[in-house]
């Protein structure tokens, strides 16, 4: 399966008010292949955001790009510029947030907001045909009487129908890749079944890249896992792998803490502690303070990442049996 | 739920529909003067007249119709605000956007010449650049204009960096949108409502500040102006005097308090039409 989006090594951090960079993420490297669906897991505070952020260049101000690649179709995204950006997003490369509520023009009437998108990057299509694109296109994401809606603006809208217009906005150029991050957790769960529907629907058109602590969503549509601790992969592999034979002690307690339908009433288990700050890192291990089955290593010396399958990968000390 | 046009909502509005009507019927006074009376020169026989059948307003201390002056310094001061309004438009509005979204050198660079100019003291100044550059009507709407452009875009500023925080200008990028388009079209039309608001301030202080330099003497003395006529009456007294002759200042100030307030109201009327949430 040819590669679409591969991050190699990629590093950054933020810059503090002294100029002083503090690393978050650190030699974060995974692919996403062609037409196959990547979950990103992790707490909050992880470094997820900024991963698409960082695909997307739209990294806030203080951000330094430490080192690494991100390569789209080949070609290193880091490299680009601006202007070539431009083109890249919404046509190739598209992204729905997490707040339906926010991520709409007040302003502007949803038709607009959608057709803008066609009119930058088709510039080939006339007004009639990015109207009747922008209407298939609602119905596509299950918005009734489209052509009615077009006119109305983002109040008029309710959270699901204003994050199916996002979806709809994102998705109308057929990007290759499209990135979520988090698009269901504004939701309810009702809503959260039918954009899951959606997405699992579009995902077959191109790739998918889901950012999301909602391990349950994961498994609804991912192939792949990629899960994310302060900002490094500490492990990664096909959603079966990560599922069945979670190996990390991070990725066993995200597991443990899922509530399910059997369990009793008591206590849900729950990593201890929290993610810690960007500048407060160890120099080893960055869950080495959380880990149950933590040692000496730990804090002091980074862990080899091991492969322990074709593509089941975990960073930590710990020996695992490798599997084929 | 009905979609109500801009039109629509704007109709629907009275407040703002009265502030265009006022607007339209000064402009109109403004355009239409020489239709309406001949140009008030030289003088009269028939002095200080209170308002009657034939001199509506009455008449000066030189017998010249204060109905006529009224009308022609309407002419005058309609340029000058709209002259005005225009150079701070054409400055202060790009001024503001750039500075609050692009936040790094250009944009402290802009926010510094504006806070620079914001210090000045603008009375004083008026008078200086008014004495030095000559008193020529668009002289002095200029300068004005010049002098207004820091404050708009101050709340320019201020509104695009609350809006350009917002996810859906994040959302905007991430799909190819240009960031002329994301400045001039997705955060102009968010902050339309303090913008047009400081607009019609802009205008309305611009009559102010143009009957303020003609009352001190450095407007155009050749042109009629509400300034001027009330310059005028000042010198002559009419203010203080008893008996008084009150139609002499009382219907020009009037004038000026009304253009303010019809140009308050129409743009809050704008302002509220904008916004496709106060539209129903």
């Amino acid at each position: 399966m040819p590669k679409l989006l591969e991050f190699r090594n990629f590093s950054m951090g933020f810059k503090d008010d002294d100029g002083t960079v503090h690393n978050l993420l650190n030699n974060v490297t995974f692919d996403i292949e062609e037409g196959r669906a990547v979950g990103i897991v992790g707490e909050s505070g992880c470094g997820k955001s900024v991963t698409n952020l960082s695909v997307m260049r739209l990294l806030p101000r203080s951000a330094v790009i430490q080192g690494g690649k991100i390569i789209y179709r080949g070609q290193n995204l880091l490299k680009k510029t601006d202007k070539e950006m431009e083109d890249i997003r919404g046509k190739d490369v598209a992204m729905i947030f997490q707040e339906p509520m926010t991520s709409l023009n007040p302003v502007l009437n949803i038709g607009f907001q959608i057709g803008e998108v066609l009119k930058k990057h088709r510039p080939d299509m006339n007004e009639e045909q990015i109207k009747n694109a922008v209407t298939n296109q609602l119905e596509l994401v299950g918005i009734p009487s489209p052509e009615k809606r077009l006119k109305q603006y983002p109040h008029q809208f309710s959270g699901g129908m204003r994050q199916r217009v996002m979806i709809a906005m994102a998705t109308i150029c057929q990007p290759d890749l499209l990135i979520a991050d988090e698009p269901t957790t504004a939701l309810d769960v009702t809503i959260q079944a039918q954009v899951l529907d959606i997405m699992n629907r579009l995902k077959d058109k191109g790739s998918l890249m889901l950012v999301t602590h909602n391990l349950g969503v994961v498994a609804e549509i991912c192939n792949d896992v990629v899960v994310m601790y302060a900002g490094t992969v500490v492990e990664k592999g096909s959603m079966d792998e990560i599922f069945d034979n979670p190996c990390h002690p991070y990725t066993k307690g995200l597991m443990a803490a899922i509530p399910t339908l059997s369990s009793g009433k008591e206590e849900l288990y729950s990593i201890p502690g929290t993610v810690p700050l960007s500048n407060k890192f160890s120099a080893g291990c960055r869950f080495a303070d959380r880990c149950s089955q933590y040692f000496d290593l730990c804090q002091d010396k980074v862990p080899p990442t091991r492969q322990l399958s074709a593509s089941h990968y975990v960073q930590c000390w710990l020996d695992f049996e490798r599997r084929e | 739920m009905q979609n109500r046009t801009f039109v629509e909502s704007f109709v629907k509005k009275r407040l703002g529909l009265f502030g265009l009507l006022g607007v339209l019927v000064i402009v109109s006074l403004g355009l239409l003067a020489p239709l309406i009376s001949a140009y008030p020169k030289g003088y009269g026989t028939e002095i200080l007249l209170p308002p009657s059948e034939k001199f509506w307003f009455g008449t000066d201390g030189l017998g010249l119709d204060l109905f006529a002056q009224v009308v022609w310094g309407a002419r005058t001061s309609l340029y000058v605000s709209f002259v005005a309004v225009m150079v701070a438009a054409v400055i202060g509005i790009p001024a503001g956007l750039i500075s609050g979204y692009k936040k790094g050198l250009l944009g402290s660079l802009i926010d510094g010449i504006i806070d620079i100019f914001l210090t000045l003291p603008v009375l004083p100044l008026m008078i200086v650049i008014a004495a030095v550059v000559g008193s020529s009507i668009t002289n002095v709407a200029v300068v004005i204009g010049l002098l207004a452009w820091p404050s708009l875009a101050r709340v320019t500023r201020n509104s695009t960096l609350k809006v350009s925080e917002l996810q859906f200008i994040e959302a905007a990028r991430c799909v190819g949108i240009s960031p002329r388009m994301i400045l001039f079209k997705h955060i102009l039309l968010n902050i339309a409502g303090p913008v047009l608001v400081n607009l019609t301030l802009v205008m309305a202080t611009a009559v102010l500040s143009e009957s303020g330099l003609s009352f001190l003497g450095l407007g155009d003395p050749t042109t009629w102006s509400w300034g001027t006529i009330l310059k005028k009456a000042w010198d002559a007294g009419a203010v203080i005097d008893t008996p008084n002759p009150w139609w002499w200042w009382f219907f020009t100030s009037s004038f000026i308090m009304i253009y303010v307030i019809c140009f308050n109201l129409l743009g809050s009327g704008i302002n509220d039409a904008l916004n496709p949430k106060t539209r129903d």
